[in-house]
């Protein structure tokens, strides 16, 4: 069966974030470049380069998404949110012309997450990143398909590399679909074999047990 | 699903056989299975067949669809057509492979038959993925595709529907205006 030992709870696609899930969690690690918009008092030691007592007005950081997203607030100006530079217009030219070239792993892995996530502060832009989001997604779903249905048995981490996260969990399920169908068309589904879980264990003695 | 439990279904499919002993009929809750005696051809499902070929009680007969020419002109006409072709059998995967492991020396020309097969099924699947690719790239609503089996809906299944979840929450990002959630006032 193909049914897992544990389900892992999923990534929240789009603008919401699952809060249960490992890959929402780590995406909003990824840190984007922010400008104070007034006085964060005592909270000089927080950033290295400057020596002052407080974070003066203006100040230029990297926050983390989590406390961007906190702090963001229409009504009181506390921080605002840059773009990270591949949702501005130059990357997002390069992505319209032909998405398969980016290299997405190293453009930060959770490109669709963040810019969903960016979508949630409020900036001119937001309709255009979301499209150019879309429509990378989906220039690059054909050749996702096309190369995990059809790398049956190879090392595959040539393919996977230029993947960002959403896409190698996509390539994953494609390539459990034809995993599956090879194994049963070689009839090794019938086959009982030890669940990964319990591989590790050793027999354990009976007077290891009384010790 | 699984292939083994596509497999299950498909083992629900008749086939003829000729047995080799004489047994009453019996009365099982599927239905009837009726009086074998030797040498008179009778149908019983799939999974009744392989037991009693591995037991050496039974010769099989294969399907009249199961047939070199017949298999060709499929192939040809598959390969023909963009839309799928009606098959004979909708569970022609699975039957192929459970009566040529089982039974290939009642089956004559067995691994032509294994080839033709598998080039209708390669056919029928890259014709899926090039559906498939089209309805993603014009965002379609939906999409109707006459004619697939259950084995090949069951290989991509997962992995399409997965991925147009991920294109339809993307999308939704499209529309402004709407509640951004949760917020906390402090």
């Amino acid at each position: 069966m193909t049914t897992q030992s544990y389900l892992p709870v999923p990534p929240g696609v789009g603008m919401e974030e699952n809060f249960l899930s490992l890959d929402d969690i780590l995406l909003s690690q990824e840190k984007l470049p922010t400008r104070t918009e007034c006085v964060f008092p005592r909270l000089g030691f927080v950033e290295k380069t400057s020596d002052t007592r407080d974070i003066p007005e203006g100040t230029k950081m990297e926050m983390p998404l989590w406390l961007s997203k906190g702090l963001y607030d229409n009504k009181r100006r506390l921080v605002s949110v840059e773009q990270p530079k591949i949702y501005r217009q130059g990357w997002r030219t390069v992505f319209s012309a032909d998405p398969n070239v980016v290299d997405l792993h190293k453009m930060g892995p959770y490109y669709y997450g963040l810019g969903s996530q960016l979508l949630h502060f409020d900036s001119p832009e937001n309709p255009e990143i979301a499209q150019t989001v879309l429509q990378t997604y989906i220039g690059r779903f054909r050749r996702i398909m096309d190369s995990s249905q059809n790398a049956y048995n190879e090392d595959t981490s040539a393919l996977v590399e230029r993947l960002d996260v959403l896409e190698r969990s996509l390539f994953r399920t494609g390539q459990a679909g034809l995993n599956d169908f090879q194994r049963w068309e070689k009839g090794q589904a019938s086959q009982i074999t030890a669940s990964n879980l319990v591989q590790n264990y050793k027999k354990r003695k009976f007077p290891d047990l009384e010790a | 699903m699984d292939p083994s439990e596509v497999e299950f279904l498909a083992e629900k499919e008749m086939v003829t056989i000729v047995p080799n002993f004489s047994l009453d009929k019996i009365y099982l809750i599927g239905g009837d299975l009726g009086p074998f005696n030797p040498g008179l051809p009778v149908a019983v499902p799939v999974w009744l067949a392989i037991n009693l070929k591995q037991r050496q009680k039974c010769r099989i007969i294969p399907p009249e669809w199961m047939d070199v020419e017949k298999l060709e002109e499929i192939r040809e006409q598959e390969r023909k057509e963009e839309t799928f072709t009606p098959i004979p059998n909708p569970y022609y995967m699975e039957l192929t492979k459970l009566l040529l492991n089982h039974a290939s020396d009642n089956i004559p020309k067995a691994d032509e038959i294994r080839t033709l097969v598998k080039d209708t099924w390669d056919t029928r699947i890259a014709k899926l993925r090039l559906s498939a690719d089209s309805f993603v790239s014009q965002q379609e609503a939906h999409a109707r595709l006459d004619n697939l089996t259950l084995m090949e809906i069951n290989t991509i299944g997962t992995f399409l529907t997965d991925s147009l979840n991920h294109m339809y929450k993307l999308r939704t990002n499209l529309q402004p205006g709407k509640e951004t959630g949760k917020s906390q006032d402090f």
